[in-house]
């Protein structure tokens, strides 16, 4: 603990060296006016600027100021200022949520606890096509990506979402959606180069078709470089993924927009994996790379009957494909999705929609991981009704909504909701929602055999002459994992200057999955001979988390901001008596009690940019991850009007730091975050 | 030790570069109405689309101009040099009607309201989106008028002068807007 502290104090007398230079090395600011406005409002829709009354404040788009749930919106212009070059980087800022980087490309995302590489309580969403895969429940982050600069913004809603968006958003929802083909107009060419990037770049060109159509086409290649061991070795991890896509937004008539969009991807990933063998030395542990590919294609058709009632209806297709030498996926999905709104009376919004996805997969199995069946389709029907109540006229509004899932691993599930939302006036806002959801089973908690560890024989924990294959296996007895949440907010503008939105939790959950450990038995197949003592999925665990989470906005100068987050978290989870389950209690401490989170933004004249960030993460006991403290800056100039120049500087610190431990079930080594610097160049044409 | 790490590389550049920036700009206040409305004119750049024979070449701007009296105060810095389709939003600003010819918008401001007949006469032949905050504005002839309805900002749209204008307005932005026809008719969103 002592050194622990005087660690701590080590890493900040840094800070405060490096703080302490800089301000000495600053111009003295000069005072400036203060100024009533701090909104850009270019970043405002012109539905948005029709909302903003004329004598009031409002300083948030009123999406955001108005919702009853606890939701964040990631700008374009956050994005771009913090430097990121990945989209579980960028979610960093984001209170509530826990980002840890496993190897140099592969991530442990979560919102409120239960972290993982398979973290599988938050649904991910890219332009409304579910990125979560059914295999394991869960997203491949190494997979998923996009052209950052072609981003329009990244919500994330903490709490359940499960009425909109339907099961596994128990935690939460992250939706990323990318910008109109309307306004990425125009060519669009980036490269960058440092320590980490070891040479990224992409463009974009786009133009209008046409009368009422405006298309974009993109490619990308990310090249990321490899991470250190904990030992200081260095790692195979490295990320090369290059990829292409393109969106056609038409509009056909004063009321429809068609949008049709696409990408393909084709990479490696490298990584180390250590499998059990059952013969001498039981452990084989190697480095290879992942080969992932996949593609989609989605269709949207949005028509505006009247000013009280419009819909939209999405088709999309989805195929991904990876393979190393645990496993092999290839994994076809289609999905339609139907969403109709109208206004039933002054007092009742209504929404409606109905689903359904088809999802077909094809494992190619290996000794270490075994699905049976090793192809499988499954259905999923959904239909969800919301009533957008107002109780006092833009002061006080009930929503209450619905939705009715069928799926082939359980049946039918139901996730009811209920929140209100109290506007006494333009700076308060608070809210408070009931709601259940469900984590529906994966396929793996069904289907799987993995083969995780063999203790050799004649060890101390294994006296017999035979190896002992360890193995976690899945069980069609294996039920959803069911949450109750209760959530309360407030938000206020406490100034002109000044945004602050809290959100508070508890939540309790039941069912949640374990691993019941068997009883011994003998296997023949594979030679050799061997025992296995299987862990079986069950439904043995229930639990409470609470917490609480502070997202601050604050502009103290017209060229200054502050942007602040931070998360308190708890978990208490327990096993029902009769578990034999030893590790997923373990859960309590894989997530951190406290993040902090402080971003600034300067503008220090109309052509250059200075942000700096600096993160506290708290430690993650359960995996052996220290706390850390990071500090990322950036610095860009626009040369000319179409060129701007950026050095960033990441993680600059440390020369290293772990973030997470090895993941459950596939033995990915971690590796560690190294401090890292990169230029970029961004020209528009 | 700290001249080994590079982060503080990084900061001696930061702060190098810090020293040749000029000191951070001090502004005047807008109005919170006329920043409002500065965010519609960036969206009317967005929105509405002019014959081609209205850029001679590439290079031209799209040029933004206050006719009379600037009310925005520094509400258009945020909106200018912004780009459109490849082009740059330039602002000027003009007192008298007839240097405003290379205008694309025309912002006349409130008080050039004695002179609105003849500054409409003049401009009507114009491929000018003419834009002012003046009660029948759109009714006289003008293309998209601001309108004060329950303490916001609402559009009016003259669709009849927009067609003669050569102007092609989205239909995302006319959805939004209560359209004016010459004919008399009104229809509201």
């Amino acid at each position: 603990m002592k050194f622990y502290i005087e660690n701590l104090i080590g890493r900040f007398r840094r800070f405060f060296i490096y703080a302490g230079l800089f301000l000495f090395l600053l111009p003295p600011p000069v005072h400036a006016q203060p100024d009533l406005e701090q909104i850009d409002i270019t970043e405002l829709s012109l539905e948005e600027l029709m909302e903003i009354k004329i004598t009031s404040v409002a300083k948030k788009p009123q999406k955001m100021y108005n919702a009853a749930a606890a939701i964040f919106v990631i700008t374009q212009d956050d994005i771009r200022r913090s430097g990121v070059t990945s989209i579980p980087e960028a979610l960093r800022m984001v209170p509530g949520l826990e980002v840890a980087r496993i190897d140099a490309n592969k991530w442990a995302i979560t919102s409120r606890g239960f972290n993982g590489r398979f973290a599988n309580k938050l649904l991910v969403l890219i332009d409304g096509r579910s990125v979560y895969t059914p295999l394991f429940s869960g997203v491949f982050w190494e997979m998923k990506d996009t052209m950052l600069e072609d981003v329009e913004r990244i919500e994330v809603i903490r709490g359940p979402g499960a009425t909109l968006w339907g099961a596994n958003a128990v935690n939460g929802v992250i939706n990323i959606i990318t910008k109109h083909a309307r306004e990425t107009q125009g060519g669009l060419a980036t490269a960058s180069i440092g320590t980490e990037d070891r040479g990224s770049g992409s463009v974009r060109y786009g133009a209008k078709v046409g009368d009422n159509a405006f298309f974009r086409v993109y490619a990308k290649y990310l090249n990321r470089d490899n991470a250190v061991f904990a030992g200081g070795g260095e790692a195979d991890d490295d990320w090369n993924v290059t990829r292409g896509g393109f969106r056609l937004d038409w509009e056909t008539s004063v009321n429809d927009s068609w949008t049709l969009q696409g990408d393909i991807y084709d990479g490696n990933d490298g990584q180390t994996v250590a499998l059990p063998s059952l013969t001498s030395p039981y452990l084989e542990s190697f480095a290879e790379d992942n080969e992932i590919a996949g593609g989609n294609l989605l269709t949207r058709w949005k028509r505006i009957f009247s000013k009280s009632s419009d819909m939209a209806l999405q088709i999309y297709y989805d195929r991904t494909e990876n393979k190393d030498s645990t496993l092999g996926e290839k994994r076809n999905t289609f999905d339609i999705d139907f969403q109709h709104r109208f206004i039933l009376d002054e007092r009742h919004e209504i929404m409606w929609g109905a689903g359904y996805r088809y999802t077909k997969d094809k494992i190619g199995n290996t000794f270490s991981v075994i699905y049976d069946p090793d192809s499988r389709e499954d259905n999923l029907y959904s239909a969800f009704v919301q009533d957008d109540i107002t109780l006092i006229k833009d002061q006080l509004r009930l929503t209450l909504g619905a939705k009715f899932e069928h799926n082939d691993y359980t049946g039918s599930e139901f996730q009811p909701n209920a929140r209100l939302l109290i506007t006494p006036d333009q700076r308060h806002t608070a809210w408070a929602a009931v709601s259940r959801s469900v984590r529906t089973p994966s396929r793996a908690e069904h289907d799987v055999r993995i083969n995780t560890e063999t203790v050799p024989p004649g060890s101390a924990s294994n006296p017999t002459s035979l190896p002992v294959l360890v193995t976690a296996q899945g069980d069609s007895d294996f039920e959803s994992e069911e949450l109750v949440a209760y959530e309360l907010g407030y938000r206020i503008l406490a100034t002109d200057k000044l945004f602050i939105d809290i959100a508070t939790f508890y939540n309790v959950y039941d069912n949640l999955r374990t691993l019941e450990t068997g009883s011994t038995s003998l296997e023949f197949s594979p030679a050799p001979m061997h025992l296995v003592l299987p862990s079986t999925t069950g439904n043995k665990m229930n639990g409470e988390t609470y917490g609480m989470e502070l997202a601050a906005d604050w502009r103290p100068l017209d060229w200054w901001r502050f942007q602040a987050a931070y998360s308190y978290l708890q978990i208490q989870l327990h096993l029902d008596e009769d578990s034999m389950d030893t590790i997923s209690e373990n859960a309590e401490g894989e997530s951190p009690h406290n993040q902090f989170s402080l971003r600034s933004s300067m503008d220090l004249s109309s052509d250059i940019d200075l942000d700096l960030w600096i993160r506290y993460v708290d430690e993650l006991p359960a995996l052996n991850v220290e706390s850390y403290v990071s500090l990322d800056a950036r610095l860009s100039r626009k040369l000319r009007k179409n060129l701007v120049i950026s050095v960033v500087g990441r993680n600059l610190l440390d020369s290293r730091r772990s973030e997470f431990g090895t993941p459950l079930f596939v033995s990915t080594l971690p590796t560690e975050v190294e401090r890292s610097v990169y230029g970029k160049i961004e020209w528009s044409f | 030790m700290l001249n080994k790490t590079p982060g503080f590389i990084v900061l001696v550049i930061f702060c190098l570069m810090l020293g040749w920036v000029q000191s951070p700009y001090a502004e005047k206040t807008a109005s919170r109405e006329y920043l409002i409305k500065a965010g519609f004119l960036y969206n009317f750049a967005k929105f509405v689309e002019w014959p081609e024979d209205a850029f001679p070449d590439t290079s031209v701007p799209l040029t933004l101009c206050i006719l009379g009296e600037d009310p925005f105060g520094d509400s258009l810095k945020s909106i200018e040099g912004k780009t459109f389709m490849g082009r740059e939003l330039a602002i000027r600003r003009y007192s008298r009607v007839r240097d405003t010819d290379k205008c694309h918008i025309l912002f006349i401001s409130p008080s050039e309201k004695k002179h609105l007949p003849e500054i409409l006469d003049r401009i009507k032949d114009k491929q000018v989106l003419s834009v002012a905050d003046m009660e029948g504005f759109a009714e006289q002839g003008g293309i998209i008028n601001f309108v004060r309805i329950e303490d916001r900002i609402r559009l009016e749209i003259n669709i009849d002068a927009a067609r003669r204008a050569g102007l092609k307005i989205s239909s995302k932005l006319l959805n939004l807007s209560i359209i004016i026809r010459e004919g008399g008719e009104t229809i509201r969103p």
